[in-house]
């Protein structure tokens, strides 16, 4: 068993409609790979990836729960907003009622969150529309779909609420590390500026590098 | 009744009518209402309180609802009056499992009114969090309550409170312990069979602050908070996939590891540490706490897909458990068990293990550390001749230290599985030209001469060895033939069968000398042994003044060839042949006819024996099928029949299970005539239970699926082909056949389509090179008909140049008046044209 290394452990979670492509992004950044037809998530599912971020010269461990996007599981998921760091609120661009929805899961996010999580929109799926968005004949094949959200629109609405935003498509991976490494510097910076010193957010854990077997420590420390 | 009445009297004033409990109970009632003072209705509520517990169907009946609204409304307003109505509500609830069936559906019943809606679970929810230690605690303890009775309702209220999960969490670092105790006892029931819930929980960090608790509390050696958290640990793990990868990616596993010692990245050749393979276990607490760390590991040595690291160090642990570590027995046979079964992930037979035995008379407080060893000859080992060589449980089976040697024959079974290994194994046996055969102890204890008295450890490691030498033959026909080739060393105890076998009192001796090809004709090989020592078997076992005991001990000897011979026999013509030939036939017959009812099992193992060897007599030999046929019909068809049947009803068979091996021996048992004590010195103590094995899973399974076959092949006449494959196979082989058939023919009628193809195209090679040579051949006459005829053209020029010259010479001729004939000249020209 290798040590496992890294500076920071941080908790995500990915919500936004059922279809959205959430467990697509998750297996990208976890697996490398898209998975055509994957079954919809029931309730929740984990996966975790170590990534880097060169300039803070930090390991970090993300964490991710990948919820439902079904109505049904809509209470279960509120009962991870409040404990993680980071959000990835999806959306397909070429479904408006995906983007419009997205209000909604946002005000989940709101109520039930902590108020230092950083969230970030991400648009999904933009391999469908590649010639809409200028990129000459990159789509692979694919069944091509109309592009039913902007980018100007999404990037505006992310600027008013307040969130990070990135497009992005987990059948290419484009952009798919990006969007976690996005949420991920944006938290590191808050905890930089001393966000969570005093504050509970179990979302965010710093852990000794290379202790195979130390327990991880909250990063607020011993103090409650 | 005192209590009553004293309520009595502080509702009404001491002169007042006595009252009826319920009267008393409903005026109770009234005083909850919102409208009273808080005082009153505390006061109310402890009334009750004391009522609750002797009027349980009139408190629930008149007051459930209006207690529940005090809990609502004033609980966080007044701590007292929270306590106070929360414990009411506990005894309203409380179902004691001793109870006559109508009290306890009382209990069910209030159970289901505080559950009617979410409303009570939320309160509760929040109470958890409360600053006042009694409120929460006896919040906890109503909801423990309420989990007890309905558990799958407040598990569905707690999933839709968004703060619940997350105060419970909490709960784990509450500085009262008996608060923290009482969460974990909380979580360990609602995250029963829960996925949602037990995810939640470890997004909550569950297992972080489980595992804190652990740690904090000195681990393996804590009490019972540590067993209580490992338990939780071990159901959020055990049926949920997402939290085992969350787990297994975290940094937790290794703590886990650390927790019995094991070092977690240990390298893979360097020996365990002292203290993990050599612990105190005397506390029972450890014990407990331990068994459940081994299941957790056990978890995590499964993994789908290539063993990772985690889960080759987590099955390396279990091992070392099993075979070089004084833990307890039940623990060792657990770790065993959870071995995964595909053990490729561990090369047994690379890794080198480090046993341990006690020091005799040091009473588990010193230990030898014996030579680092093979994991597989360890293993081998503790089949073999138990834990720790036997030195503690010496003559007594213990059914712990059996159960541990069938944990560890599993292993084996799954480690053999592959042919390659099984076959090399085998191969091991055979003695190389010009060197001895290599006396391994699994060869040694197959071979051990059995001699009356018989000794139960040697009995045992006999039995044993027919075991681990089944497994290695059943599924491979290469290592059956390997085996047939095995000669033991004359020196080893199986050498020279008979000479070694002394009588105790006066018994038979050994059967007729001219059965004894030892001394004649040179070493024997193993099957002839086999034969030999069956043989030698059933001649004991029918001595008449055998203690049952000892017949008993004979009779499982009996049952271990018999079951190694017939799995090695079956489906091999020359083993059957070599078998026959060793004059083992007269040996099966007799058991088979003896008319006791007594027994089922061994007449039973004799004629299924007999129809593999009828069965699969294939090979030309002195004894043919023909020969066996008729002894079948003496015996009589339908008796053999119904002796194979028989066996499957005997206790001893019908025991074995895929997961249950060892059956209590009913030595165990003091016969209730026998002056009790009497032999107390010599004896096992009482509390250690006893137990034996006869038959294991492997076998039941391969009779069940064959003995049909072998019903329905002693019904046979000799001459008719095998029926070992049953109708089924025959089909099978039968359309396997077809389809070969129609492939050949395919193949032929493609091949010589390609020869075709490939003559055409031959041909046209052969054409395409004629026409060149043609072609090259018109081309030469045709340059030589233009040659010729440019001759030709250059002659006629010429004749005709002749003949105009002719005719002028004629001319001048016949101007000179000479005489000119017309015929001359034509001749002329003719004879000119030849030369
Ligand atoms: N072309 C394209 N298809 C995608 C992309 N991401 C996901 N999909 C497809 O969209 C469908 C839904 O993907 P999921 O990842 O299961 O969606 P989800 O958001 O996890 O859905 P729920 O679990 O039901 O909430 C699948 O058929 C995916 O193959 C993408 O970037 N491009
Ligand atoms: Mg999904």
């Amino acid at each position: 068993m290798a040590g496992v290394a890294w500076h920071y452990v941080l908790k995500f979670i990915i919500t936004g409609d059922a279809a959205v492509g959430k467990s697509s992004l998750l297996v990208r950044l976890t697996d490398q790979r898209f998975l055509a037809n994957p079954d919809p998530t029931l309730g929740v599912e984990f996966g975790s990836k170590l990534i880097t971020i060169p300039e803070e010269n930090k390991v970090v461990k993300l964490q991710c729960w990948d919820t439902a996007g079904t109505e049904s599981f809509r209470s279960i998921t509120r009962s991870y907003y409040r404990g993680a760091a980071g959000c990835l609120l999806v959306y397909d661009v070429t479904s408006r009622q995906s983007f419009i929805n997205v209000r909604s899961w946002l005000q989940d996010v709101r109520e039930h969150a902590d108020p230092h999580l950083t969230c970030i929109l991400v648009g999904n799926k933009i391999d469908l529309c590649a010639d809409d968005a200028g990129a000459a004949a990159a789509a692979g094949g694919g069944p091509r779909r109309k592009r039913e959200v902007s980018t100007d629109e999404g990037e505006l609405w992310a600027k008013e609420e307040g969130l990070l935003f990135v497009e992005a498509s987990a059948k290419s991976g484009e952009n798919v590390e990006e969007a976690f490494e996005c949420a991920t510097r944006n938290i590191l910076e808050k905890v930089r500026r001393g966000v969570f010193d005093d504050d509970r957010s179990p979302g965010v854990k710093l852990s000794k590098p290379s202790s195979g077997v130390a327990l991880n420590e909250d990063i607020r420390g011993s103090c409650c | 009744m005192e209590f009553l009445s004293q309520i009595n009297i502080a509702l009404r004033g001491p002169t007042g009518q006595p009252q009826s409990a319920a009267d008393t109970i409903a005026r109770l009632a009234d005083r909850l209402s919102p409208s009273t003072l808080l005082a009153d209705r505390r006061a109310a509520v402890l009334a009750l309180k004391g009522l609750a517990r002797d009027w349980k169907a009139d408190v629930g009946q008149l007051t459930l609802h209006g207690l529940l609204d005090v809990l609502q409304n004033d609980a966080e307003v007044d701590a007292d009056i929270g306590k106070a109505v929360l414990e009411t509500l506990i005894l309203l609830c409380e179902v004691d499992e001793n109870a006559p069936a109508a009290a306890r559906d009382l209990g069910y019943k209030h159970t289901d009114v505080v559950l009617a809606d979410d409303k009570v679970a939320q309160k509760l929810f929040a109470l958890m969090a409360d600053h006042s230690f009694y409120l929460r605690y006896s919040a906890l303890q109503f909801l423990s309550i309420l989990l007890q009775n309905r558990r799958q309702a407040v598990q569905g209220y707690f999933l839709k409170a968004p703060v619940g999960v997350t105060s419970l969490i909490a709960l784990l670092e509450d500085k009262r312990e008996i608060i923290r105790n009482e969460a974990i006892f909380i979580i360990q029931s609602i995250i029963s069979q829960s996925p949602e819930i037990q995810k939640i929980m470890a997004f909550e960090g569950a297992f972080e602050k489980l595992f804190n608790i652990i740690v904090g509390e000195q681990g393996l050696e804590g009490g019972v908070v540590v067993q209580d958290a490992l338990t939780c640990i071990d159901g959020l793990l055990r049926f949920n996939q997402s939290n085992q990868s969350y787990f297994r990616g975290s940094s937790l596993p290794p703590v886990l590891l650390s927790l019995v010692g094991f070092p977690p990245n240990l390298p893979f050749n360097t020996p365990t540490p002292q203290q993990f393979a050599l612990q105190l276990w005397d506390v029972p607490q450890k014990r407990a706490n331990a068994t459940l760390v081994v299941g957790v590991v056990g978890l995590l040595a499964r993994h789908a897909g290539p063993p990772d690291g985690l889960s080759i160090a987590c099955t390396r642990c279990l091992t070392e458990f099993g075979l070089a570590s004084n833990a307890p027995t039940n623990i060792k046979t657990q770790a065993l068990h959870l071995v995964p079964s595909n053990v490729s992930g561990l090369p047994l037979a690379e890794m080198v293990v480090t046993p341990y035995v006690p020091v005799p008379d040091t009473n588990g407080e010193e230990w030898d550390r014996l030579e680092p060893a093979s994991a597989l000859d360890a293993l081998v080992e503790l089949i073999l001749h138990g834990e720790y060589n036997n030195i503690i449980d010496g003559e007594r089976r213990t059914k712990d230290g059996m159960e541990l040697r069938g944990a560890a024959l599993g292993i084996f079974q799954n480690f053999v599985q592959k042919e390659e290994i099984s076959e090399a194994i085998v191969q091991a046996m055979v003695a190389q030209p010009g060197s001895q055969a290599p006396a391994t102890p699994l060869l040694y204890a197959l071979t051990t001469v059995p001699v009356s008295p018989l000794n139960v450890p040697s009995v045992t490691s006999t039995h044993f060895a027919t075991l681990l030498f089944a497994h290695l033959l059943r599924a491979s026909p290469r290592a059956k033939a390997t085996a047939r080739s095995i000669v033991p060393q004359a020196g080893s105890p199986g050498g020279g069968g008979g000479a070694f076998f002394v009588p105790a009192d006066g018994g038979p001796p050994p059967p007729g000398n001219d059965d004894d090809p030892a001394d004649a004709d040179g070493p024997q090989t193993l099957l002839q042994i086999l034969s030999e020592h069956l043989s030698l078997a059933f001649l004991a076992r029918a001595r008449a003044d055998l203690p049952d005991k000892e017949a008993r001990e004979w009779d499982r000897l009996c049952v271990g060839y018999l079951c190694l011979l017939i799995q090695w026999l079956w489906e091999d013509p020359a083993a059957v042949r070599e078998f026959l030939e060793a004059g083992a036939l007269g040996v099966l017959v007799e058991p088979i006819n003896q008319t006791v009812e007594e027994d089922a099992m061994i007449p039973g193992l004799c004629a299924f024996l007999l129809g593999v060897i009828y069965e699969f007599n294939r090979e030309p030999g002195e004894v043919t099928r023909a020969v066996i046929h008729p002894i079948l019909t003496r015996l009589g068809i339908d008796m053999l029949s119904g002796r194979l049947i028989h066996l499957r009803d005997d206790d001893r068979f019908r025991a074995v299970g895929p997961d249950s091996f060892v059956v209590a021996s009913p030595g165990a048992h003091v016969p209730p005539h026998l002056p009790q004590g009497a032999p107390a010195a010599g004896l096992p103590k009482p509390e250690i239970e006893e137990g034996e094995i006869w038959f294991d899973w492997a076998f039941v399974d391969f009779w069940k699926s064959n003995y049909y076959t072998i019903q329905k092949g002693v019904a046979v006449d000799p001459n008719a082909l095998s029926s070992a494959a049953g109708q089924e196979s025959a089909m099978l082989i039968a359309s396997l056949r077809d389809v070969i058939r129609n492939q050949a023919a395919e193949i032929e009628k493609l091949q010589t389509q390609l020869k075709a193809v490939s003559a055409a195209s031959g041909e046209t090679d052969a054409l395409r090179a004629q026409v060149a040579s043609l072609t090259e051949q018109l081309e030469t006459s045709d340059q030589k008909k233009k040659d010729v005829e440019k001759e030709q053209d250059d002659l006629l020029v010429l004749l005709d140049e002749l003949n105009s010259k002719r005719r002028k010479d004629k001319e001048r001729m016949r101007q000179a008046n000479m005489e000119v004939s017309e015929d001359e000249e034509e001749e002329d020209d003719e004879d000119e044209d030849e030369e």
